[in-house]
């Protein structure tokens, strides 16, 4: 590109290809959603079995669960600060994403605090189903997406759902269902049009 | 009555850095120029023209031994690129 004058229509043109340019930066390859929903789908599924089988006592799955989300928690901050491959470019969604996520481990980490010390986990649970929901309507919302909007009320409609079952076990059903519809299909959506975007 | 087209956006390559940035936070010179496919040399030219104007902000750091440049754009730039538009839609509705 050099530095001459246009033509208005030009101008317009050239306008219309840099927002689109900048746009690109915005998308998200979906693969976090993916990780994080099998996760919570698999653990959800296996608490669910053992529940018959007897196998494990009841949370072993979930406790297991919640030494690998604070081990992928630490690799994270770990690789931000210290291996952190430079963005030559910020967005404001990027940014944006970045607290999100914090508001969204600390306060996962309430509600699991919450059931350490007598909420009752059939009640516990659906708060967390809702706090997917609202995650995923912030994100979807941030980046137009909307697989993960109709997701999140989806989602939200799972949770609410959930107060009103009468055993453990359907209430691992509605959250495994929760990370499939709000995570795992939305995850699996972005990752098939970030790959057309990029090809 | 038509307002003048602002003559420091109505050049191919600084509307090029305008029409990036606008949808940014901010972007290194690196990415500018590989968005904009433009030299070095011309793209520090028109982006130090940007910056006089008061449209861009430049930060110059040290990045693990190695000089970076930084660009964002200014509210005054984000007020001059929406002017910019505006006219270019007069222009364009009357023309058709």
């Amino acid at each position: 590109m050099e530095e001459k004058n246009i033509s208005e229509q030009e101008s317009l043109l050239l306008i219309q290809q840099m927002i689109n340019t900048a746009k690109h930066e915005q998308k998200d390859d979906g693969k976090g959603w993916i990780l994080w929903g099998w996760l919570l789908f698999l653990v959800s599924l296996l608490t669910y079995i053992n529940l018959y089988t007897r196998w494990f006592s009841t949370y072993y799955f979930w406790s297991y669960f919640g030494i690998l989300s604070l081990l992928l928690l630490l690799y994270s901050v770990v690789k931000y600060y210290f291996f952190k491959r430079k963005e030559r470019a910020k967005t404001y969604t990027g940014e944006l994403f970045q607290k999100l996520n914090v508001g969204f481990f600390i306060t996962i980490m309430f509600i699991i605090f919450s059931m350490n010390i007598g909420l009752e986990p059939m009640k516990g649970f659906p708060l967390l189903i809702g706090l997917y929901g609202f995650w995923i309507l912030i994100y979807g919302t941030a980046l137009d997406f909307k697989p993960s909007i109709i997701a999140a009320y989806i989602t939200w409609a799972l949770g609410f759902a959930a107060f009103f079952v009468n055993s453990f076990a359907t209430t691992m059903i509605f959250h495994g269902l929760a990370a499939l519809v709000g995570y795992i299909i939305p995850g699996h959506i972005a990752n098939v049009e970030f790959k057309k975007l990029n090809r | 009555m038509f307002k003048d087209l602002d003559p420091i956006l109505h050049s191919q390559l600084r509307l090029a850095v305008m029409s990036l940035l606008i949808g940014l936070k901010e972007a290194e010179f690196t990415y500018i120029k590989e968005k904009t496919n433009a030299t070095a040399g011309n793209l520090s030219v028109q982006i130090q023209k940007l910056k006089e104007a008061g449209y861009i902000d430049v930060m110059k750091q040290f990045k693990d031994n190695y000089p970076q440049t930084t660009c964002k754009i200014t509210s005054l730039g984000v007020k001059a690129f929406e002017d910019y538009v505006k006219n270019l839609q007069s222009y364009l509705s009357v023309k058709k």
